[in-house]
Protein backbone atom coordinates (compact mmCIF):
# COMPACT_ATOMS: atom_id res chain seq x y z
CA UNK A 1 0.00 0.00 0.00
CA UNK A 2 2.08 3.43 -0.86
CA UNK A 3 1.72 6.17 2.10
CA UNK A 4 -1.31 8.18 1.58
CA UNK A 5 -0.17 12.15 2.92
CA UNK A 6 -3.19 12.64 5.23
CA UNK A 7 -4.66 16.18 5.35
CA UNK A 8 -5.91 18.89 8.04
CA UNK A 9 -10.57 17.88 7.41
CA UNK A 10 -10.89 21.96 8.03
CA UNK A 11 -9.11 22.69 4.30
CA UNK A 12 -11.58 21.22 2.24
CA UNK A 13 -14.21 22.43 4.55
CA UNK A 14 -12.79 25.59 4.06
CA UNK A 15 -13.30 25.72 0.47
CA UNK A 16 -16.70 24.09 0.61
CA UNK A 17 -17.64 27.05 2.36
CA UNK A 18 -16.55 29.35 -0.48
CA UNK A 19 -18.21 26.78 -2.66
CA UNK A 20 -21.47 27.27 -1.28
CA UNK A 21 -21.47 30.89 -1.49
CA UNK A 22 -20.54 30.91 -4.85
CA UNK A 23 -23.18 28.27 -5.85
CA UNK A 24 -25.75 30.03 -3.83
CA UNK A 25 -25.35 32.89 -5.45
CA UNK A 26 -25.72 31.28 -8.74
CA UNK A 27 -28.52 29.90 -7.61
CA UNK A 28 -29.72 33.20 -6.51
CA UNK A 29 -29.04 34.80 -9.70
CA UNK A 30 -30.55 32.27 -12.48
CA UNK A 31 -34.05 33.07 -10.52
CA UNK A 32 -33.90 37.00 -10.30
CA UNK A 33 -32.74 37.49 -13.66
CA UNK A 34 -33.52 34.23 -15.37
CA UNK A 35 -31.13 31.02 -15.54
CA UNK A 36 -28.02 32.13 -17.65
CA UNK A 37 -27.79 34.97 -15.37
CA UNK A 38 -25.94 32.22 -12.83
CA UNK A 39 -24.23 31.01 -15.81
CA UNK A 40 -21.00 32.87 -15.49
CA UNK A 41 -20.42 31.53 -11.56
CA UNK A 42 -21.83 28.02 -13.03
CA UNK A 43 -18.61 27.89 -15.17
CA UNK A 44 -16.46 29.75 -12.22
CA UNK A 45 -18.02 26.85 -9.79
CA UNK A 46 -17.01 24.10 -13.12
CA UNK A 47 -13.15 25.54 -12.69
CA UNK A 48 -12.55 25.35 -9.28
CA UNK A 49 -14.41 21.89 -8.95
CA UNK A 50 -11.99 21.11 -12.53
CA UNK A 51 -8.84 22.01 -10.32
CA UNK A 52 -9.14 20.45 -7.31
CA UNK A 53 -10.17 17.09 -8.93
CA UNK A 54 -7.20 17.41 -11.50
CA UNK A 55 -4.28 19.41 -9.00
CA UNK A 56 -5.53 19.75 -5.59
CA UNK A 57 -2.26 20.72 -4.24
CA UNK A 58 -2.19 24.04 -6.35
CA UNK A 59 -6.11 24.59 -6.21
CA UNK A 60 -6.20 28.43 -4.71
CA UNK A 61 -8.85 27.37 -1.77
CA UNK A 62 -6.25 24.85 -0.23
CA UNK A 63 -3.09 27.76 -0.65
CA UNK A 64 -5.17 30.60 0.94
CA UNK A 65 -6.27 28.14 3.29
CA UNK A 66 -2.91 26.82 4.06
CA UNK A 67 -1.44 30.90 3.74
CA UNK A 68 -3.87 32.59 6.15
CA UNK A 69 -6.22 30.37 7.12
CA UNK A 70 -4.45 26.84 9.06
CA UNK A 71 -2.07 29.33 11.18
CA UNK A 72 -4.77 31.17 12.71
CA UNK A 73 -6.44 28.10 13.88
CA UNK A 74 -5.27 25.20 16.36
CA UNK A 75 -3.30 22.28 15.51
CA UNK A 76 -5.84 19.53 14.17
CA UNK A 77 -6.65 17.20 16.67
CA UNK A 78 -7.07 14.55 13.96
CA UNK A 79 -5.76 14.57 9.76
CA UNK A 80 -7.58 12.97 7.73
CA UNK A 81 -7.45 10.60 4.27
CA UNK A 82 -7.99 13.00 1.33
CA UNK A 83 -9.39 10.27 -1.19
CA UNK A 84 -13.38 10.34 0.51
CA UNK A 85 -13.59 14.54 0.49
CA UNK A 86 -11.50 14.39 -3.57
CA UNK A 87 -14.50 11.84 -4.25
CA UNK A 88 -16.71 14.47 -2.90
CA UNK A 89 -15.40 16.95 -5.28
CA UNK A 90 -15.73 14.88 -8.32
CA UNK A 91 -19.61 14.35 -7.02
CA UNK A 92 -19.60 18.17 -7.58
CA UNK A 93 -17.64 18.05 -10.43
CA UNK A 94 -20.05 16.29 -12.17
CA UNK A 95 -22.78 18.34 -11.10
CA UNK A 96 -20.58 21.28 -12.03
CA UNK A 97 -20.34 19.72 -15.80
CA UNK A 98 -24.14 18.96 -15.72
CA UNK A 99 -24.87 22.87 -15.09
CA UNK A 100 -21.94 24.06 -17.69
CA UNK A 101 -22.78 22.04 -20.47
CA UNK A 102 -25.97 20.91 -19.93
CA UNK A 103 -27.10 24.52 -18.83
CA UNK A 104 -26.29 25.43 -22.18
CA UNK A 105 -29.37 23.69 -23.66
CA UNK A 106 -31.61 23.49 -21.51
CA UNK A 107 -31.07 26.13 -18.98
CA UNK A 108 -33.09 25.38 -16.13
CA UNK A 109 -29.79 22.72 -15.34
CA UNK A 110 -28.05 25.61 -14.26
CA UNK A 111 -30.48 26.63 -10.55
CA UNK A 112 -30.78 22.45 -10.68
CA UNK A 113 -26.97 22.05 -10.37
CA UNK A 114 -26.22 24.92 -8.57
CA UNK A 115 -28.65 24.39 -5.86
CA UNK A 116 -27.07 20.46 -5.39
CA UNK A 117 -23.79 21.73 -5.40
CA UNK A 118 -25.14 24.00 -2.69
CA UNK A 119 -26.98 21.76 -0.25
CA UNK A 120 -23.24 19.38 -0.28
CA UNK A 121 -20.83 22.22 -0.01
CA UNK A 122 -22.97 23.56 3.04
CA UNK A 123 -23.34 20.56 5.07
CA UNK A 124 -19.89 20.38 4.77
CA UNK A 125 -19.30 23.39 5.38
CA UNK A 126 -21.29 24.31 8.49
CA UNK A 127 -22.41 20.64 9.56
CA UNK A 128 -19.13 19.10 9.04
CA UNK A 129 -21.39 16.31 7.10
CA UNK A 130 -19.60 15.45 3.60
CA UNK A 131 -21.93 13.76 1.34
CA UNK A 132 -19.72 12.60 -1.20
CA UNK A 133 -17.53 10.63 2.23
CA UNK A 134 -20.94 9.27 3.44
CA UNK A 135 -21.68 7.80 -0.04
CA UNK A 136 -17.97 6.65 -0.42
CA UNK A 137 -18.22 3.02 1.33
CA UNK A 138 -21.08 2.53 0.29
CA UNK A 139 -20.42 3.14 -3.63
CA UNK A 140 -17.76 0.99 -3.09
CA UNK A 141 -19.60 -2.18 -1.78
CA UNK A 142 -21.73 -1.48 -4.33
CA UNK A 143 -18.59 -1.69 -6.60
CA UNK A 144 -19.62 1.82 -8.40
CA UNK A 145 -15.96 3.36 -7.18
CA UNK A 146 -12.78 1.34 -6.29
CA UNK B 1 -37.50 39.88 -6.78
CA UNK B 2 -39.82 37.93 -4.45
CA UNK B 3 -39.73 34.56 -6.20
CA UNK B 4 -36.04 34.98 -6.52
CA UNK B 5 -35.19 35.60 -2.39
CA UNK B 6 -38.10 33.28 -1.65
CA UNK B 7 -36.48 30.29 -3.87
CA UNK B 8 -33.15 31.23 -2.31
CA UNK B 9 -34.00 31.05 1.09
CA UNK B 10 -35.97 28.35 0.22
CA UNK B 11 -33.03 26.29 -0.66
CA UNK B 12 -30.86 27.89 2.47
CA UNK B 13 -33.45 26.54 4.57
CA UNK B 14 -33.28 23.13 3.51
CA UNK B 15 -29.26 23.06 4.05
CA UNK B 16 -30.38 23.76 7.69
CA UNK B 17 -33.01 21.64 8.18
CA UNK B 18 -30.61 18.46 6.06
CA UNK B 19 -28.00 19.29 8.51
CA UNK B 20 -30.01 19.63 12.16
CA UNK B 21 -31.43 16.32 10.22
CA UNK B 22 -27.84 14.40 10.27
CA UNK B 23 -26.73 15.60 13.61
CA UNK B 24 -29.87 14.25 15.24
CA UNK B 25 -29.36 11.02 13.22
CA UNK B 26 -25.50 10.37 13.47
CA UNK B 27 -24.40 7.94 15.67
CA UNK B 28 -27.81 7.49 17.31
CA UNK B 29 -28.01 3.76 18.03
CA UNK B 30 -31.02 0.69 17.48
CA UNK B 31 -31.51 -2.59 19.13
CA UNK B 32 -30.88 -5.70 16.68
CA UNK B 33 -33.12 -8.48 17.01
CA UNK B 34 -31.35 -11.14 14.71
CA UNK B 35 -28.84 -11.76 18.08
CA UNK B 36 -26.03 -13.13 15.54
CA UNK B 37 -22.90 -14.39 17.07
CA UNK B 38 -19.96 -11.93 16.37
CA UNK B 39 -17.24 -14.15 15.44
CA UNK B 40 -14.05 -11.59 16.77
CA UNK B 41 -11.75 -14.27 15.27
CA UNK B 42 -13.17 -14.57 11.90
CA UNK B 43 -13.34 -10.41 11.95
CA UNK B 44 -9.36 -10.20 12.70
CA UNK B 45 -10.63 -8.16 15.38
CA UNK B 46 -7.69 -6.14 17.48
CA UNK B 47 -7.21 -4.34 20.41
CA UNK B 48 -4.51 -2.12 20.81
CA UNK B 49 -3.00 -3.67 17.74
CA UNK B 50 -3.23 -7.06 19.04
CA UNK B 51 -5.62 -9.44 17.65
CA UNK B 52 -8.48 -10.12 19.85
CA UNK B 53 -10.98 -13.03 20.14
CA UNK B 54 -12.49 -12.98 23.80
CA UNK B 55 -15.33 -10.91 24.62
CA UNK B 56 -16.04 -8.98 27.73
CA UNK B 57 -17.12 -10.38 30.89
CA UNK B 58 -20.31 -8.23 30.26
CA UNK B 59 -20.40 -6.52 27.12
CA UNK B 60 -18.06 -5.87 24.09
CA UNK B 61 -18.11 -3.02 21.90
CA UNK B 62 -16.73 -4.13 18.08
CA UNK B 63 -16.00 -0.66 16.07
CA UNK B 64 -15.86 -1.22 12.13
CA UNK B 65 -12.90 1.31 11.00
CA UNK B 66 -11.71 2.26 7.63
CA UNK B 67 -8.30 3.98 7.19
CA UNK B 68 -9.77 6.95 4.82
CA UNK B 69 -12.83 7.45 7.95
CA UNK B 70 -11.57 10.90 9.41
CA UNK B 71 -13.57 10.18 12.59
CA UNK B 72 -12.80 6.67 13.43
CA UNK B 73 -9.36 7.88 15.15
CA UNK B 74 -11.10 9.58 18.03
CA UNK B 75 -13.76 7.17 18.52
CA UNK B 76 -11.20 4.62 18.76
CA UNK B 77 -9.57 6.90 21.81
CA UNK B 78 -13.32 7.58 23.36
CA UNK B 79 -13.96 3.73 23.06
CA UNK B 80 -11.29 2.55 24.51
CA UNK B 81 -10.68 4.87 27.24
CA UNK B 82 -14.43 3.10 28.03
CA UNK B 83 -12.87 0.17 27.95
CA UNK B 84 -10.53 1.42 30.62
CA UNK B 85 -12.73 2.91 33.06
CA UNK B 86 -15.69 0.32 33.08
CA UNK B 87 -15.26 -3.24 34.56
CA UNK B 88 -16.82 -6.45 32.03
CA UNK B 89 -16.20 -4.13 28.98
CA UNK B 90 -13.80 -5.27 26.38
CA UNK B 91 -12.95 -2.83 23.11
CA UNK B 92 -12.39 -4.76 19.91
CA UNK B 93 -11.51 -2.76 16.49
CA UNK B 94 -11.99 -3.88 13.05
CA UNK B 95 -10.58 -2.75 9.64
CA UNK B 96 -13.04 -3.29 6.82
CA UNK B 97 -10.88 -0.87 3.93
CA UNK B 98 -10.50 -3.93 2.21
CA UNK B 99 -13.11 -5.92 3.14
CA UNK B 100 -16.03 -4.82 1.72
CA UNK B 101 -17.45 -8.62 1.95
CA UNK B 102 -17.44 -7.92 5.59
CA UNK B 103 -19.20 -4.45 5.09
CA UNK B 104 -21.79 -6.21 2.84
CA UNK B 105 -22.46 -8.95 5.41
CA UNK B 106 -23.41 -6.70 8.07
CA UNK B 107 -25.07 -3.68 6.22
CA UNK B 108 -22.26 -1.67 6.68
CA UNK B 109 -22.43 1.85 5.16
CA UNK B 110 -20.33 4.28 7.35
CA UNK B 111 -17.38 4.51 9.35
CA UNK B 112 -17.30 4.84 12.61
CA UNK B 113 -20.03 1.79 12.83
CA UNK B 114 -20.17 0.29 16.28
CA UNK B 115 -21.33 -3.07 17.61
CA UNK B 116 -22.58 -3.37 21.19
CA UNK B 117 -22.28 -7.50 22.23
CA UNK B 118 -23.80 -8.94 25.21
CA UNK B 119 -21.94 -11.43 27.30
CA UNK B 120 -22.36 -14.62 25.18
CA UNK B 121 -20.97 -12.01 21.77
CA UNK B 122 -24.76 -11.80 20.30
CA UNK B 123 -25.14 -8.82 18.31
CA UNK B 124 -28.03 -6.48 20.13
CA UNK B 125 -27.38 -2.95 19.55
CA UNK B 126 -25.53 -0.88 16.91
CA UNK B 127 -25.04 2.64 16.07
CA UNK B 128 -23.66 4.06 12.34
CA UNK B 129 -21.73 7.33 12.78
CA UNK B 130 -19.90 8.64 16.08
CA UNK B 131 -21.64 7.30 18.79
CA UNK B 132 -23.92 9.37 21.00
CA UNK B 133 -22.44 8.52 24.30
CA UNK B 134 -25.31 9.20 26.77
CA UNK B 135 -27.23 6.20 24.62
CA UNK B 136 -24.37 4.42 24.77
CA UNK B 137 -23.67 4.34 28.29
CA UNK B 138 -27.32 3.64 29.05
CA UNK B 139 -27.43 0.64 26.59
CA UNK B 140 -24.18 -0.67 28.55
CA UNK B 141 -25.97 -0.20 31.98
CA UNK B 142 -28.49 -2.18 31.15
CA UNK B 143 -25.86 -5.47 30.43
CA UNK B 144 -24.71 -4.21 33.88
CA UNK B 145 -21.29 -2.54 32.61
CA UNK B 146 -20.33 0.65 34.94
Amino acid sequence: MTEIKRIDPRGPRFGAGITSVLSLASFALSFQFGFIAGYPLMVALFLLFAWSVFSPKTHPYQLIFQKLVRPRLKEPTELEDPRPPQFAQKVGFSFAILGTLGGLVISALIPIAAAFIFIAAFLNAFFGFCLGCQMYLGLRRFGIIR
Amino acid sequence: METSLIATLGLLALGVIGGITFKALQGKGHRVSTKEIIDLGKLKASNNGLPTTEYGKKATLVQFSTSYCGQCPGVKRTLSQLEYRLGGLRFAEVDITERLDVAAHFNISQTPTVFLLDQNGHLIYRMGGVPKMNQLMEELEKLGVK
